[in-house]
């Protein structure tokens, strides 16, 4: 008697998707480099190419970089994947040391905390004073800059492990390795996650600066390069490559952080 | 029948060294007393309950026994070794299930079972297999991949209790692990619970605060004033558990020893 209709319309319509916040961030970028360009080309009319150049001129630069430059956009990034991925582990491995060895922690927190007071400046003087090889100055500059924050951030990450979960996993008896591997890594990954969106831009920042002093290829020693031939458009165009580098570097880690923790739940907060 | 109960556990007694044994036990937070000389020998094969308000110091006496505390003064040994000092010689033989369940976030209900299972050094595909069939003994067997925060309280709590049954420890350690549960589910799963440690005559200290939950389970229920020290101790045989004249006796004298009536409503 009673028939059901699957090819009938529904009776509600479901309701339409409220404009995501991501949606929203995207329109308001749009408007700012917009805006940005805008401004650009006005400022352009009134002062010396030599000052601000129209945004036509940098594109060309930028062309003409994207072709002949290439070979130097990678040797940055080798530079920033190398460096960060050194900084990661040695100073996942501080980080742990000082939340797990209640003896050295003291030592290590004090060395940390004097190292991020010593100016970045400072380590790129010393590198070149210290190290003759140009690879190994900067390798050098961007480690001891960026280590503290790791070790600084797992530290914290360890000292928010909750007792109950400590408990849980002791009751089992595990050995070291156990606590380490079923515990103490997987708690930790978020906030490797975190340093590394945090520092990413600081470093890329710090790698171009290192090679602007410490060697004649990559994107710094291009942008000194463009500078002392007083190619302000060039100077323009790296600068927008930066950004861009920037974008798409956080933008890859934020894809792979949401594969790693899918086990988290959306939080969002009103 | 009494005298035949004392019979059976003397025998029970003089095969096997008393599993769990609390022996002048004394201990105290900041000095507040939690725990004032307190003596239970759990023996092999039997379910003890300890009954007590909130903050009598239940947790805390099992985690003098799970050695994650230390007594002040007096001795606690499990399967005849001290729980704190050799931490290690007891793998595989306790397992607990805390009050709260304390599920890893990043493991699915199934990885969180098998927890246990792969400190214990077994395989991957044992370790799954056994996990999801206690998953399904726990009646969460379409729940397996879901993560904790995907899952009810008391849900929570039936992947807390599989985690710790998983393991096949000698001697079961559980918190107030049906108070969260609707009394269906209860009632169905201490059931389950019951027949299992009968079974593989598991040694069981059952922290409660529910009358209920200790009549259903325990062959002794030992009532504990705050600070834990026992005021009311009483055993009870399977066949003494069904008749309900006794227990609905049984349960006055133990909630007039909790001083005053057992609160219905109370959470837990
Ligand atoms: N680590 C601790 N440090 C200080 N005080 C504690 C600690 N653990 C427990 N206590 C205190 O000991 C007392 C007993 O706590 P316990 O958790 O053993 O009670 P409980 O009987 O399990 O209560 P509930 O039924 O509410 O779980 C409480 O007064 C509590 O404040
Ligand atoms: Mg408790």
């Amino acid at each position: 008697m009673t028939s059901t209709h699957p090819s009938m319309p529904r009776a509600i319509a479901p309701p339409r998707a409220p404009m995501t916040e991501r949606r929203r961030e995207t329109i308001a970028t749009v408007v700012v480099v917009t805006g940005l360009v805008i401004l650009m080309e006005v400022l352009s009319r009134f002062v010396p190419d030599y000052v601000m150049p129209s945004p036509g001129t940098v594109l060309k630069a930028a062309r003409e970089i994207f072709f002949s430059d290439t070979s130097h956009v990678f040797i940055t990034l080798a530079r920033l994947t190398a460096a960060v991925a050194a900084s990661m582990l040695l100073g996942l491995m501080l980080g742990l040391v000082m939340g797990m060895k209640p003896k050295l922690r003291p030592y290590l927190r004090s060395l940390v905390v004097i190292d991020t007071g010593i100016p970045a400046l400072s380590w790129m003087l010393i590198a070149v004073f210290w190290f003759r090889d140009p690879e190994v100055r900067i390798f050098f500059i961007l480690c001891v800059i960026i280590i503290p924050f790791y070790a600084l951030n797992i530290y914290d990450g360890i000292r928010a492990l909750p007792k109950e979960l400590i408990d849980m996993i002791e009751s089992f008896r595990p050995s070291r390795w156990h606590v380490m591997r079923y515990l103490i890594i997987p708690h930790i990954v978020p906030y490797v996650f975190l340093t590394t969106k945090s520092v990413i831009g600081y470093a890329i920042r710090m790698v171009v600066f290192a090679e602007l002093v410490a060697s004649a290829a990559g994107i710094g020693s291009r942008m000194n390069l463009a500078q002392s031939t007083f190619r302000i458009d060039q100077v323009f165009a790296w600068t927008f490559f930066l950004v861009a580098l920037n974008i798409v570097l956080q933008v890859a880690i934020s894809a792979i952080e949401k594969v790693a923790l899918k086990w988290r739940p959306e939080v969002s907060v009103r | 029948m009494i005298q035949d109960i004392a019979m059976i556990k003397s025998a029970a007694q003089a095969a096997h060294p008393p599993s769990v044994r609390l022996h002048q036990v004394y201990k105290a937070f900041g000095g507040k007393t939690v725990v004032d000389d307190l003596s239970i020998d759990v023996a092999h094969g039997e379910i003890v309950a300890l009954l007590g308000r909130t903050g009598a110091g239940k947790s805390t006496v099992l985690n003098l026994v799970l050695g994650t505390l230390t007594p002040d003064s007096g001795t606690v040994r499990v399967a005849g070794l001290d729980p704190n000092a050799n931490f290690l010689g007891l793998r595989g033989k306790l397992a607990v299930s805390f009050q709260t369940d304390r599920l890893l976030p990043w493991r699915t209900a199934v990885e969180n079972v098998e927890l246990g299972l792969l400190i214990l050094g077994r395989s991957k595909e044992e370790a799954r297999a056994t996990a999801l069939s206690w998953l399904e003994r726990v009646k969460l067997g379409d729940a397996a991949d879901k993560y904790a925060h995907e899952l009810s309280g008391g849900m929570r709590q039936r992947v807390s209790l599989a985690r710790a049954l998983a393991v096949d420890p000698e001697i079961v350690l559980l918190d107030e692990s049906f108070s969260q549960l609707d009394h269906v589910t209860s009632r169905a799963l201490r059931a389950d619970f019951h027949r299992i440690a009968r079974e593989f005559s598991k040694t069981c200290l059952l922290v409660t605060h529910r009358i209920e939950d200790a009549l259903d389970m325990a062959d002794r229920v030992l009532v504990l004033g705050a600070p834990a020290r026992i005021q009311l101790e009483l055993t009870l045989t399977d066949g003494q558990r069904r008749d309900e004249q006794l227990r609905a006796r049984l349960h006055d004298e133990i909630a007039a020893a909790l001083g005053g009536e057992e609160h219905p409503t109370d959470p837990g």
